[in-house]
């Protein structure tokens, strides 16, 4: 069974389509990317997977469960979490404070007023975990609204991962960096990708970050979907080439 | 400031409050006037706890604080001459009003969410004002005081003792300042810290925004409710100007003036507004302009407020 | 004979609803030209403006002070006009460097701001209500069975209908209007389409402050002028604002029309609970509709 199945759904806004009759599924381990121009709706698309916008008509469907009408939060508890085309941390928390509260959080102590000695190391040591697999040690107890963009990236990335999601929703996660950044985030998807056998879905603009990643890549314009296939399918794709350099020109 | 130097200085200001009736008089002070720092420090750092730490701004407080002055002193009055059981009432309303309202606007946000505290809290205003049968009205509610508490085998006159009133105040303060203290060092704590560093964050953590929001202000009105009965325990009175805007404004520049960011900085803003507005009052009729000005300078130029301004030091 | 008795007491019933009701509408009128120029205020710059009480008695002072020098018609011209130009200043010189800030910030220094007003206005003019004197020929009752329809009620009313109509084709049919509108939707689009935002910041604010002093001079006819008639009458813009909506301004003139009509009717039933119903009412809105009557959602 798919892990995720977006089916036909649509956003209007008034009377602008922004998510114009999607469909799209998901396999569990998969890594697929969403790509398009600006303004093609990728975003809103991800917001409504994530709950933060409620589809005009359509249903989506997670893991067997229809969760079209779920408020965020409790899709973060079945599973699904995302990161933010704009980094979106704790800034005058040092990296481990933000990863300690996603821990909490994820293992259920979210409404404790006290924690025991125990379960305070457990949670520390899941934090060390985290702080490894995000390359954070260096800034580890460093503000994160002080951090370079990558470590502010790879930190959100991280709470991200805290809560043990089944399928994550990365919004342009190299967007604003440099190459050496690029990279670096890349890398830490593939690991995750490999590693912790994450589904992950991908807004991307950058497309050696896609080629480098995905196993399958939708193309949305203008808020429908202008073509799926496998990264070789897509690189030929005419249809595809004309909506960006149309963009371009 | 290391672990061990926040360790201390909490050390030394538990021993400053703890001792404070001994020293005051030293300083040109008297026990009430300590009193009274501490109880509003207690409404200063209850209203911290939703302001500076989870990033609510709520400028109603006063109607809360009122709710537990005329609280108890109704009850002593017309009801139980009786101390604790007047305390009691006074926290029980005060914290049945929070949670109702509570519930009501804990979906708005921003700006919204200040205009209705301020429209909540002038209507207990309201209420306290023309309700003069059962409150005395503007003239507030007086004829009756603070009753000695009689433990059985023996009784604490805080009556006529101010320092029995200063010890039984200190015994609320410290209680509510360790609950609150230990809620922010505790999970649920720091769900209300990411709530204020970054809601949108918070909830896509998973943390039904909310909710916690309702109960940080449920906490926080209830201590400011406690206070509120110490106060006009202390005034012997209660006074229907404690319910109004400016009291709410007073509870807030107190903490800004310490430092929101800071545990401490309520405490710190309390003491200083308390003795500066008893000079100022006392020397001039035009008091008002003063705490007006003194509003006006500390937004300007001091907005990270005392502690706020030596955490940058200490830092350089 | 009791048949009669009753149909009478029905028609006097009547009469006296009506009678309370147009009075409520009057003064709802009146809260909502106050609300309206706070909510102006609000909608463009987010800032809850604290010192508008201050502002009403300043223009209500103003008018005063003219008075024995230009007449009551000039008075209720230029005070307006010379309460917005202290507007203008405020927001230059004070509110415009908390723009970035935390909303908290703004709020504390109108509320600062408030206290200064009242008591320097209680320093140079004292304490008492002073004698504010308006044009005899407007006092008189226009009629007599509908008392209450004194001259100077009725010319309240089309006083603040003239500028509230003023201020729709100011919104609507200027530039400096409709800069506002877009800039109360999206700031940030507004200055990148090469409006200076500074300025049109600091224009509202003094339009706002123009409405505050008008409504200032009204009220002191009405009321009667002492320092505190600021903070007494902030409040029901506040609750009119929150009941017809934030960033709606036919919300806010709703809202206040409803408050000053409910608390109108309310007066002949249960007198002493007139006050009262503005905060029920403003409850129940929460309750049900916590965006307001005409609101916008996502708003706050």
């Amino acid at each position: 069974m798919s892990l995720l199945s977006v089916q036909n759904v649509t956003r209007r806004f008034g009377s602008l389509v922004a998510v114009d009759n999607v469909s799209m599924t998901v396999e569990p381990g998969e890594l697929r990317a969403v790509i398009g121009p600006n303004g093609a709706g990728k975003t809103t698309f991800f917001n409504l997977i994530s709950g933060f916008l409620r589809p005009t008509s359509g249903r989506i469907v997670f893991d067997g469960e229809d969760i079209t009408d779920l408020l965020p939060a409790r899709r973060v508890w079945r599973g699904i979490a995302r990161t933010f085309q704009i980094t979106e941390v704790f800034p005058e928390l040092t990296v481990r404070e933000n990863l300690r509260i996603a821990v909490e959080v994820a293992a259920g102590y979210r409404l404790r007023p006290w924690i025991s000695r125990a379960r305070s190391t457990e949670v520390d040591i899941r934090v060390d975990e985290l702080v490894g697999l995000g390359g954070l040690g260096a800034v580890r107890d460093r503000l994160v609204g002080e951090l370079s963009h990558g470590d502010q990236r790879a930190n959100e990335i991280m709470m991200a991962l805290a809560l043990k999601p089944r399928l994550l929703l990365l919004d342009e996660p190299t967007a604003g960096m440099g190459d050496q950044e690029t990279y670096e985030i890349t890398q830490l998807i593939r690991r995750l990708h490999r590693d912790q056998r994450l589904t992950i879905v991908l807004i991307e603009h950058d497309m050696r970050v896609i080629f480098h990643l995905a196993d399958r890549i939708m193309v949305l314009a203008e808020g429908a979907v202008l073509a799926e296939g496998t990264p070789a399918e897509i690189g030929a794709d005419e249809a595809v080439q004309a909506a960006y350099l149309g963009q371009a020109a | 400031m290391g672990v061990s130097g926040k360790r201390a200085a909490d050390v030394a200001v538990w021993v400053l409050l703890l001792t404070m009736p001994y020293w005051l008089n030293w300083v040109g002070g008297y026990t009430a006037l300590g009193s009274r720092v501490l109880v509003l420090a207690l409404a200063a750092m209850s209203l911290n706890f939703l302001l500076g730490f989870t990033g609510v701004l709520s400028f109603g407080h006063a109607a809360y604080f009122g709710l537990g002055v005329y609280g108890v002193g109704l009850t002593i009055k017309y009801l139980v001459p009786n101390t604790l059981i007047g305390m009691a009432v006074g926290v029980l309303v005060g914290g049945a009003a929070a949670v109702v309202i509570g519930a009501l606007i804990v979906r708005l946000r921003g700006v919204y969410f200040a205009m209705v505290t301020i429209a909540f809290g002038q209507v207990f205003y309201f209420i306290a004002f023309r309700w003069n049968v059962v409150t005395g009205g503007d003239d507030g509610l007086s004829g009756w005081r603070r009753v000695p508490i009689d433990l059985g085998f023996t009784t604490i006159d805080i009556l006529g003792n101010d320092k029995a009133f200063y010890y039984l105040a200190f015994i609320c303060f410290a209680g509510a300042i360790a609950i609150m203290a230990a809620l922010l060092r505790s999970p649920f704590g720091r769900t209300l810290l990411a709530i204020r560093e970054n809601e949108r964050r918070a909830r896509f953590l998973g943390i039904p925004v909310e909710f916690h929001i309702w109960l940080s202000w449920v906490i926080s009105c209830v201590f400011v409710s406690l206070a509120g009965t110490l106060y006009a325990l202390l005034n012997n009175f209660a006074d229907p100007h404690d319910l109004r805007w400016d009291q709410s404004g007073d509870f807030v520049i107190m903490a800004v003036l310490g430092g929101m960011r800071s545990f401490w900085g309520p405490l710190i803003g309390a003491a200083i507004f308390v003795v500066l507005q008893d000079y100022v009052s006392s020397e001039t009729q035009n008091w008002m302009s003063f705490i007006g000005l003194f509003f006006v300078l500390v937004v300007l130029f001091f907005p990270r407020g005392v502690l706020g301004l030596m955490q940058r030091r200490t830092a350089a | 004979m009791a048949v009669a008795a009753r149909g009478d007491r029905a028609a006097a019933m009547t009469q006296l609803v009506l009678f309370n009701l147009f009075n409520g509408l009057i003064i709802g009128a009146f809260y909502a030209l106050m609300a309206l120029g706070l909510s102006l205020i609000l909608n463009l710059s987010g800032v809850i403006n604290f010192a508008h009480g201050g502002f009403l008695a300043i223009g209500a002072y103003l008018a005063f002070a003219m008075m024995p020098y230009t007449g009551f018609w000039w008075a209720l011209l230029l005070a307006p006009v010379l309460t917005a130009v202290i507007g203008l200043i405020v927001e230059r010189v004070l509110i415009r460097r908390l723009y970035g800030r935390d909303p908290l910030y703004s709020l504390l220094l109108t509320f600062g701001l408030a206290f200064i007003f009242e008591d320097g206005l209680r320093y140079i003019w004292g304490p008492s209500t002073v004698p504010f004197a308006t044009p005899d020929w407007l006092s008189a009752s226009l009629s007599g069975q509908f008392f209450f329809l004194t001259g100077y009620r009725l010319f309240m009313v089309v006083l603040v209908v003239v500028a509230v109509v003023a201020l729709f084709v100011i919104l609507n049919r200027t530039r400096l209007g409709i800069r506002i509108r877009a800039g109360t939707l999206d700031l940030e689009t507004v200055s990148v389409l090469g409006v200076n935002v500074r300025i049109l910041r600091n224009l509202n604010f003094g339009l706002g402050a123009f409405l505050a002093g008008l409504a200032g001079v009204l009220a002191a006819g009405m009321l009667g002028l002492q320092p505190t008639i600021g903070s007494t009458l902030i409040m029901p813009s506040f609750v009119a604002i929150i009941i017809g909506g934030l960033g709606s301004l036919p919300g806010t003139l709703l809202g206040g029309l409803l408050i000053g009509a409910a608390s109108g009717v309310v007066t002949v039933f249960f007198p002493s609970a007139s006050e009262a119903v503005i905060y029920v009412m403003m409850g129940l809105v929460l309750l049900v509709r916590p965006r307001g009557l005409l609101g916008e959602e996502g708003r706050f």
